[in-house]
């Protein structure tokens, strides 16, 4: 009877201790800013951002979070969340690193939007403004942003900017267009990481040395391929991932692009799309000098297996691990003498029922300063998205690799890089599910570049303004 | 007999005081009906404001039911109010917890509880430092008062430092701030009210007087220990399952109210055209309107061709994956099963080491399972495509062959990406379908086999007139099980394949083209079409599974 009251107390007490160890942790690490999601009502196409509140003495907790590639990240945005808790009066930071193997930052994030228990700011990839803001869940800041002493829209990269100052409902961009939806993070853009010690085996001509002799083009990039493929059967002069971005930069080279230049309609079949599509096919098809296409290029360029190796500045923690030596390079020059290169961004985003909106555009403000985005850009992984020789200095001493000015030009006015952006006239992951496999079909061999041509635009027009 | 009379007139009290409640109970929920209708209460959409509504109409027609019942002193009455009082109760604890923050919370017990675990530890160390008496008794009564004094003060310390650790204090005051504020109090009243109710009409002289029966008493427990079960299922499946069947008939999008479409969802998942071509590579824009439809696949006959168009291609194309890998997977993960429970059967030396570790694929992460099988498969250099190279190089200097090494490339080509998923997916069911098969063959009387042996029955004929037929049920539950479970293909495919949906589509299965559709097109509503056709989909072949198997079924009773 006693054992039996014992074990009864201590099954309550273990009960009891559960509830308030996990109400401790909220006391600890104070309570989310958003406790309860507000009463849903007719959601406005643009979310203005509230009536600025009464000023409080009161502690506000906020939540935020952004997308690490590793752990290193991981540290280093804590590290800056401790910082900026402490800078930042009246404000109490949770850091929250997001998406897991087994769960994708971007629909981990979309589920608690929905739930309405996603952080106050948290960063979204730029091809997903539109989506968040034209459903009303990212805050329009523009206001918050006007009433900010010092606020400037052009400190940023404009691409970027661009497209977080569109309004939907004027189709108006820029500082007075009346919307903010964020502020970019950090940029990026593609280089050829390079093994060279494969190049200098094959004999051939060192990209690097080209690119500053303003030789460094298709047909140049083609040859290296193809020297450095003739040292074996399982050595590859080229190795992309498969998604938009490696195949993209080919057609912008060549002239073409995904959409039209209001981005309102599909030019995937231009004979400039077309031609830069058919390059890219060649590279697969006919000279075989890449990886599988749809074969993960990062293993075996990482074993040494791979001369030329396309991929953004976030590969450079990893590629840092490698036994051989290895720099990077611009991509080469298209028939139009630019690279056709993408300027990556994403931006840091105040969820639209944050209970404080003030504070937390406080907090995306100081999640971009130079000095945030020089400790970030200094793991190697990210450029900073201010406009700033400063910034751009700090950046090219976070070698290796050496030529880190490859990035620079990247994103240079020279090289027209193409920013990454929404569809705010459509919906961009549908666009991407129709375009995906069928340059997919074309780079495998089972589709032909005119069967692409002659049937993607029906298909892929029914995304704009569904 | 003075006892008795009081007793009497304590449980009239409480029932003159159980039928107010009744009526107070009836008012309160029918003013809770007209709350959401009224801006009492604010909710997001009338599907909320219907429930809400439909299910206080309900609690208040049984309140006053349930007084009239009381009033008649019928027991009926006493079932009523318990049932309403209970389920209130369980509401009122809930909104107590959510608004005490504990299942926000939950998500930091992790860390909060390990922290204290340590000094769990030492309460536990503590325990086991008194019991010591019982199990080595001391000859010194000295020694043995010792032991427990300090037996109780370690687990006394542990247990302290546990909850500082824990942060149990923190969280007492954290959790009674939070509940101070109107939704707190009420939901900590309705607690000690709807608990209070309870506990009276719990009491056995009330039970008495409304004329309850054993089996009555029975009957309230048995509920009452089926409850959480019970409440959890209807809360967590049964809602959500029947909210999806609401959802698929509006354009939810999970933020923003949804509108009412009707069938619209469902009309366009089945919008389809057949049309004949006139040459084989006629193109779709041709001979259906471009607009709305798009070309699923097209079959070539003579000079001419069938198109087969869909106003959404991906469903089809995800149907066609998902029933090719329902054809592949299941007799591969079912027929080794079967083969291998024979092997493993026997009673050679180490079948039971080998019965675990057949079954551990079972038990691995499916996520570290496909990752591991994406290093496998990488066509460059992966160790499956590494090993063929080898073999290929054997064979052909050993007897001067020239095989071509194919170098497969197992997830990036369409024609073998598919099959890619299959043999993960049949290795990893396999083993637990081994199990079940052998559970039944070790319920196969062993006389059977040896009247065959005496009838001069061979192996092979044994296995084919005995093993299989007595199987038949094992069979059957293993075949159904593992179709809908195949039906449902989605893990693997999603973390093995990158895109999920494979070189041009080749792997987007129903699951998968439904999650895409709900949780990153934000088509909600069109998602729970696609879930529903699913449902109808495997709720048809289970039922053909479950008509063949009555058919063919000759040993059941």
């Amino acid at each position: 009877m006693k054992k039996s009251f014992i074990f009864k107390m201590l099954s309550l007490f273990m009960v009891a201790s559960f509830a308030l160890a996990a109400c401790g942790g909220g006391a600890v690490t104070e309570a989310p800013a958003q406790t309860e999601a507000p009463a849903m009502t007719e959601a406005p196409a643009v979310t203005e951002a509230p009536a600025t509140e009464a000023p409080s003495t009161e502690e506000v907790a906020l939540r935020w979070r952004t997308r690490p590639d590793n752990q290193e990240e991981i540290d280093v945005y804590s590290q800056i969340s401790t910082e900026l808790d402490a800078q930042l009066d009246g404000i109490t930071l949770t850091y929250e690193p997001g998406g897991t193997e087994g769960a994708n930052y971007q629909d981990q994030l979309r589920s608690e939007v929905a739930a309405g228990t996603a952080p106050d700011v948290f960063w979204i990839p730029g091809t997903d403004v539109a989506d968040f803001a034209t459903r009303g869940l990212i805050l329009n800041i523009s206001d918050l942003a006007a009433q900010t002493e010092g606020f400037n829209v052009g400190d940023f990269y404009p691409g970027p900017m661009y497209h977080l100052t569109y309004n939907p409902e004027t189709d108006a961009s820029g500082a007075d267009s009346g919307a903010l939806w964020g502020l970019p993070r950090d940029v990026s853009t593609f280089a050829l990481y390079l093994n060279l010690d494969l190049i200098n085996e094959a004999g051939a001509p060192d990209p690097r040395e080209l690119a500053k002799e303003g030789k460094w083009d298709w047909n140049a990039f083609l040859d290296v391929a193809q020297k450095t493929r003739a040292l074996g059967s399982d050595i590859y002069g080229y190795g992309a991932s498969a998604w938009w971005g490696p195949y993209g930069v080919w057609l912008n080279a060549s002239g073409g692009g995904f959409f039209t230049a209001d981005r309102k309609a599909c030019a995937l079949n231009t004979p400039e799309s077309l031609q830069g599509l058919d390059f890219q096919r060649s590279l697969y098809q006919d000279y075989d000098v890449a990886t599988p296409y749809g074969e993960d290029p990062e293993p075996p360029f990482r074993a040494g297996k791979v001369a030329m190796f396309q991929n953004g500045r976030w590969a450079t923690p990893g590629v840092r691990t490698v036994d051989f030596n290895w720099d990077v390079v611009e991509l080469p020059n298209g028939p139009k003498g630019t690279p056709g290169n993408w300027l990556f961004w994403g931006a840091y985003v105040i969820n639209a029922k944050t209970a404080h909106p003030e504070e937390a555009w406080k907090l995306v403000q100081a999640l971009t300063t130079a000095q945030t985005q020089g400790e970030v850009a200094a793991l190697g992984a990210n450029i900073p998205s201010r406009v700033s020789q400063e910034a751009l200095d700090a950046f090219l001493t976070f070698t290796p690799p050496a030529n880190n000015q490859a990035f620079l030009n990247g994103i240079a006015d020279a090289a027209a890089p193409t920013a990454e952006g929404p569809l705010w006239a459509g919906s961009w992951p549908e666009f991407d599910k129709i375009m995906g496999p069928a340059i997919q079909g074309v780079l495998t061999g089972a589709t032909t570049v005119d069967a692409f041509g002659t049937t993607i635009c029906d298909e892929a027009n029914k995304v704009f303004n569904q | 007999m003075t006892k008795v009379a009081s007793l009497d007139a304590r449980t009239n009290q409480i029932l003159r005081l159980q039928v107010i409640w009744r009526v107070v109970f009836a008012v309160l929920a029918a003013a809770g009906t007209l709350a959401p209708w009224i801006g009492w209460v604010t909710l997001a959409s009338n599907w909320q404001k219907i429930l809400v509504s439909a299910l206080l109409l309900v609690a208040t027609l049984a309140s006053l039911i349930g007084a009239r019942q009381l009033t008649r002193r019928s027991h009926a009455g006493r079932l009523v109010s318990l049932t309403l009082d209970y389920l209130a109760f369980v509401t009122c604890a809930v909104i107590t917890l959510n608004t005490g923050e504990i299942f926000i919370g939950i998500d930091a017990l992790g860390e909060t509880f390990g922290r204290g675990l340590p000094y769990l530890g030492i309460a536990i160390a503590g325990y086991f430092l008194g019991a010591i008496e019982d199990y080595y008794p001391q000859r010194n009564l000295s020694v043995t008062t010792s032991l427990k004094t300090v037996s109780r003060w370690i687990i006394l310390g542990g247990f302290v430092l546990f909850l500082w650790q824990v942060g149990a204090v923190n969280g007492l005051l954290y959790f009674l701030g939070k509940l101070a504020q109107p939704k707190g109090f009420v939901a900590v009243a309705g607690i000690l009210v709807f608990g209070f109710s309870l506990w009276s009409m719990m009491r056995p002289e009330v039970a008495q007087a409304l004329n309850a029966k054993t089996n009555h008493e029975q009957i309230i427990n048995g509920w009452l220990f089926l409850s959480p079960n019970l409440l959890g299922f209807l809360i967590f499946f049964a809602g959500p399952l029947i909210l999806s069947f609401y959802f698929s008939f509006t354009d939810s999008d999970a933020f923003n109210p949804p509108n009412w479409v009707g069938f619209d969802n469902y009309a366009r998942i089945l919008n389809v055209r057949f049309a004949w071509l006139s040459t084989p590579d006629q193109l779709a824009r041709d001979v259906v309107d471009i607009k709305v439809y798009d070309e699923v696949g097209r079959l070539t006959l003579g000079n001419g061709g069938l198109l087969f168009a869909a106003a959404d291609k991906f469903f089809w194309l995800a149907l066609r994956n998902t029933l090719t890998f329902v054809l592949f997977a299941v007799p591969f993960s079912v027929i080794p099963a079967l083969l291998l429970s024979n092997v493993l059967n026997s009673k050679l030396p180490g079948m039971k080491f080998f019965r675990a570790v057949y079954f551990m694929p079972s038990i691995a992460a499916v996520v570290g399972i496909s990752l591991v099988w994406q290093w496998l498969y990488n066509a460059t250099i992966g160790y499956i495509n590494y090993f063929i190279t080898l073999g290929i190089e054997f064979w052909n200097n050993l007897f001067n062959l020239a095989v071509v090494d194919p170098k497969i490339q197992w997830v990036s080509d369409e024609k073998t990406a598919l099959f890619a998923v299959i043999i993960i997916a049949a290795w990893q069911s396999m083993g637990f379908n081994t199990v079940l098969f052998l559970a039944g063959l070790q319920n196969i009387p062993g006389e059977l086999y040896e009247a065959a042996t005496v009838d001069g029955a061979g192996s092979w004929a044994k296995f084919w007139g005995i093993t299989l037929p007595m199987l038949a049920p094992t069979t059957f539950y293993v075949v159904s099980t593992t179709t809908i479970q195949a039906m449902q293909v989605f893990e693997q495919v999603f973390i093995l394949m990158n895109p999920p949906e494979g070189p041009n589509n080749s792997t987007i299965t129903l699951v998968l083209y439904l999650y895409r559709s709900g949780f990153q097109n934000f088509k909600q509503g069109y998602a729970s079409a696609i879930a529903w056709v699913l449902f109808i989909v495997i709720f048809g072949l289970t039922l053909v599974q479950f008509q063949r198997q009555r058919r063919s079924s000759i040993y059941e009773g």
